[in-house]
């Protein structure tokens, strides 16, 4: 794995290297005269979810290292009718390449390949449309990840003394409909299949909302207090303040065990107060950056070097949550 | 032509009214007929002036109300770009025109959520967004580039002067997302004037839909919008939108199809600007609609007035059946009167016709009293006229006579015995007249001659008569036998009895005006004032009836006057004792 990273590192500073030559905003892309810089629109499933702030951001700084124009637009709120409609519009002004996180990989599927076929390159970030003709897919394996998480229930269940038990156990999600958390599901679930004894009461949807998820969790335990176990696909339920959650505070308190899928600075603050367990984290920088700089490369048809750009993900638990708090950057946005 | 003519001449001549019915009808008709005629024709173009009136009253409010709807709405979106100066845009675009990234993620994230809920709350916006210097735009749905030199609205707003920051309009444009829109902005100036964007408002062309589809002018008028360039960016057919003008009102010269009020062919069309925008709210009214409801006027009219001449008609039938059957029963009843005087007309009604019956059964009652008196006193008449000649062959005036005239035969006095025998026979001839009632005075003044001298033979040198008739009188007529009995008077209870031989009876005629008059004197014994007013009295029916030995040859001549003329003719009697009496005779003049 570090080998691997190494090497892409490598491919993305030769790739700069070699940009960084290019006559002001105006490039030469294969035989076609371009007039105009380079467009680059990353399509994330809402706006109002903040969890790819880094990713913004790193394709913003990498962007502008790489002298094209990026775009940041999707929904407020997530609705793959307006992803769609967004794209439609991206195909319409003839972008150079499109980054789409996709909150419905069958429905996005369609205006995907359009976009190829118009002759874009198309990519999947952090939630990927396989089925889809995308170029590539950059973004965490959410497979692994969530089979991380599982891994990591395993051994706080195991310690806790719990193994044996039936554990009522709770996934709250971003929707059904989204690639990346139904396989953060699905490998959670598989990892702890065998080892421990999880009876799944319930699927909370919180459409990737912060607000929404909140609730939801409050509300599921004030009524369900016998829960044992939660498996958040996403940090949501802790991007608000924390005073938000008295219940599920509550409940932490109790021995309450949480597992959760984001690394990102408000949920170690969360983790760190008692609300989490373990932290399973994508790398969103990455995201944002390794997008970028691949989707110039097919724009410019140079090679990629596979169709999984993977952005690999990070563990935390209590034993360093306050670390790594550390090396991370308030998001200061709220 | 000619036989037109006739045939025109013989309807009219046959269309002459006969009866009173007919004469009813036509007047109450053609009274009805005309006004109704004139009040239809001016009610018409009365109706036309007004309703052309309102539908321009109406079109002006409703091109009105929409300008004031549109007014509100860009006052409402002018509200909503003062947001402009909100402390997270001057920050956004002060860290934008620096490159800081990372400084600008809070604000980004901000102004997405600040900006998303103008949205949620103006729901026909489709985007809400500032744009930098740079060409950044961030708005509801992210950040993206825009090329500034393609952007008019932008071009327009950093025209101007940070004094002159008012709100512009550009479009109807599409947006990215492919929608119908118009942009809505405002500069955004920084600490010193300094221009450092702008923050705009997208507005959804459906609003315009929503603001004027509704609108209706009558049934098939509407009103459409036209942006400054002449294309349609809002009619009720969406096939029309982005089309020019000139399909809907022919090509118009110049700009005055803008603002004002005028037809165009079959249309009627009132424009009015909207300052802001610049754009033309035109009104479209279909003529024949106004047409159309004018013509349903007219039917209406004219079935009005067809209903109201069959109305008038069948009235005036009902009307003049009611005002003729009484009339026509009186005229029944009135040719019934005219055989048989007996009859009497029904009086069913107390108006005028009614009062006319009552008058002719009144009349037909003074008919049949005054026909009873007038048989009454012919009758009357025929036996005071026989008492009268019963009176003159007396036999004892005929015995005397004869005497006399024996006695002249006797004597040889062949002479006077013609004479007397001529006076006799023309005596008795007059006296006759062939059963005529009216004799001339000539044959009066003859009778009453022939009459003194066959008495004045009798009675000798006892009296002497003068008869002193004016000769213009002489053709005049007058009642048979008047004369005759005032002498016979005269000589028997006048003169006769005198002691002296110096009689003299005086008969005079003469002509008063109108009136004949005819007077009796004598000279005889005369008579005491009382037995004067007694016997005048008599005369007049109002005295005592044991005047009749005195007064009945008097009476007579009186009642036969009277009878045949009238009361204020007749005898009037004067006397003085001891010196004579005159009989003052009246007749009206008859030729």
């Amino acid at each position: 794995m570090n080998h691997f990273k190494f090497k892409k590192r490598l491919f993305l500073l030769l790739l700069a290297f070699v940009l960084s030559f290019s006559p002001g905003n105006v490039l030469r892309v294969g035989s076609t005269d371009r007039t105009r810089p380079i467009i680059i629109s990353i399509v994330p499933k809402s706006l109002d979810n903040p969890m790819l702030i880094e990713a913004k951001e790193a394709a913003e700084l990498t962007a502008e290292r790489l002298n094209v124009k990026l775009e940041w637009v999707g929904p407020f709120k997530v609705d793959v009718h307006t992803q769609i409609k967004i794209i439609e519009g991206l195909i319409r002004r003839k972008v150079d390449g499109i980054a789409v996180s996709c909150s419905d990989a069958e429905q996005l599927r369609p205006v995907i390949d359009k976009a190829v076929a118009a002759g874009i390159k198309v990519a999947t970030m952090e939630a990927d449309a396989p089925e889809s003709n995308r170029l590539f897919y950059c973004g965490t394996n959410n497979y692994a990840a969530g089979a991380k998480c599982g891994e990591v229930l395993v051994r706080i269940v195991t310690a806790k003394g719990w193994a044996d038990r039936e554990l009522n156990t709770v996934i709250l999600t971003g929707s059904t409909k989204a690639h990346d958390l139904n396989e953060r599901i699905r490998g959670f679930q598989e990892a702890a299949v065998g080892r421990l004894k999880l009876n799944y009461r319930t699927l909370l949807i919180c459409n990737e909302d912060t607000t929404t998820a909140a609730k939801e969790v409050e509300a599921y335990l004030k009524k369900h207090p016998e829960t044992d176990v939660l498996f958040f696909t996403g940090g949501w339920a802790f991007l608000g303040p924390p005073e938000t959650l008295p219940v599920y505070d509550q409940w932490c308190q109790n021995g309450g065990i949480t597992v959760a899928m984001d690394t990102s600075y408000p949920v170690l603050q969360a983790a760190l107060r008692g609300f989490a367990q373990a932290l399973v984290g994508p790398d969103y920088r990455k995201m944002g950056e390794f997008t970028v700089s691949y989707l110039v490369c097919a724009i410019k048809d140079l090679p990629i070097p596979s169709d999984f750009i993977d952005t690999g993900f990070e563990l935390a638990d209590e034993s360093n949550f306050s670390q790594l708090l550390q090396t991370k950057k308030p998001w200061d946005i709220k | 032509m000619k036989k037109l003519m006739m045939a025109g001449r013989k309807f009219f001549r046959n269309l002459r009214l006969r009866s009173l019915r007919s004469k009813i009808i036509l007047s109450f008709t053609g009274l009805s007929l005309i006004p109704l005629l004139l009040l239809a024709f001016l009610s018409y173009y009365t109706y036309l002036e007004i309703l052309q009136q309102n539908v321009r009253t109406y079109t002006e409010a409703v091109i009105n109300r929409v300008e004031r709807n549109l007014q509100i709405y860009l006052s409402d979106l002018e509200r909503i770009l003062e947001f402009r100066n909100d402390y997270y845009i001057l920050q956004f675009l002060k860290l934008s025109l620096i490159d800081d990234v990372e400084g600008n993620q809070k604000y980004t994230y901000r102004l997405w959520e600040n900006l998303n809920n103008i949205k949620k709350y103006k729901t026909d916006l489709r985007e809400v967004a500032i744009t930098t210097l740079k060409g950044v735009k961030i708005g509801c749905y992210g950040v993206t580039n825009v090329d500034l030199s393609q952007n008019e609205l932008f071009q327009i707003l950093a025209n101007r002067t940070a004094q002159d920051n008012t709100m512009a309009l550009y479009g109807p444009h599409d947006d990215w997302l492919g929608g119908k829109v118009f942009s809505v902005g405002c500069a955004i100036y920084g600490d010193y004037d300094n221009f450092l964007g702008v923050m705009s408002v997208d507005v959804e062309l459906d609003l315009l839909a929503r603001i004027c589809s509704d609108i209706r002018l009558g049934k098939t008028g509407y009103v459409t919008l036209v942006d400054q360039n002449g294309q349609i960016i809002f009619h009720p057919d969406p096939e029309l939108i982005g089309k020019s003008v000139g399909l809907l009102l022919g090509n118009p010269v110049g700009e005055s199809w803008r603002s004002g009020y005028y037809t165009y062919g079959n249309r009627v069309i009132m424009g009015k600007t909207l300052p802001l925008a610049n754009w033309s709210i035109i009104g479209i009214s279909d003529r024949a609609e106004l047409i159309a409801e004018m013509t349903t006027v007219a039917r209406m009219s004219f079935a009005l007035i067809a209903a109201t001449i069959i109305a008038v008609v069948l009235g005036s039938l009902l009307l003049a059946s009611v005002l003729t059957k009484p009339l026509k029963e009186l005229q029944a009843s009135m040719w019934a009167a005219a055989e048989n005087l007996d009859t009497v007309v029904p009086v069913r009604t107390f108006d005028e016709i009614g009062q006319l019956g009552k008058a002719f059964n009144q009349m037909l009652i003074e008919i049949r009293r005054l026909m009873r008196q007038s048989v009454q006193e012919q009758k009357k008449l025929r036996q005071i006229e026989m008492r009268a000649l019963q009176e003159q062959i007396k036999p004892h005036f005929i015995y005397n006579t004869l005497e006399v005239i024996i006695g002249l035969l006797e004597t040889n006095q062949n002479e006077d015995v013609i004479k007397m025998v001529e006076a006799l026979g023309a005596f008795f001839r007059i006296s006759l007249s062939q059963g005529r009632e009216l004799i001339s005075i000539k044959e009066e003044v003859d009778h009453v001659h022939n009459y003194l001298y066959i008495q004045k033979l009798r009675h000798g040198e006892k009296y002497d008569y003068r008869i002193e008739v004016e000769d213009g009188i002489a053709n005049f007529k007058t009642l048979k036998i008047l004369l005759q009995p005032l002498v016979e008077n005269a000589i028997y209870h006048g003169v006769r009895s005198l002691e002296t031989n110096d009689g003299l009876i005086t008969v005079r005629g003469y002509r008063e005006e109108k009136t004949i008059c005819f007077e009796v004197e004598d000279n005889g014994q005369g008579m005491p004032a009382d037995l004067v007013d007694k016997i005048n009295r008599y005369l007049r029916g109002e005295g005592p009836e044991d005047q009749e030995k005195h007064g009945f040859g008097l009476r007579n001549v009186h009642e036969r006057i009277v009878l045949a003329f009238g009361q204020e003719y007749g005898l009037w009697l004067t006397s003085t004792l001891g010196q004579g009496t005159k009989v003052v005779l009246r007749l009206p003049l008859i030729k």
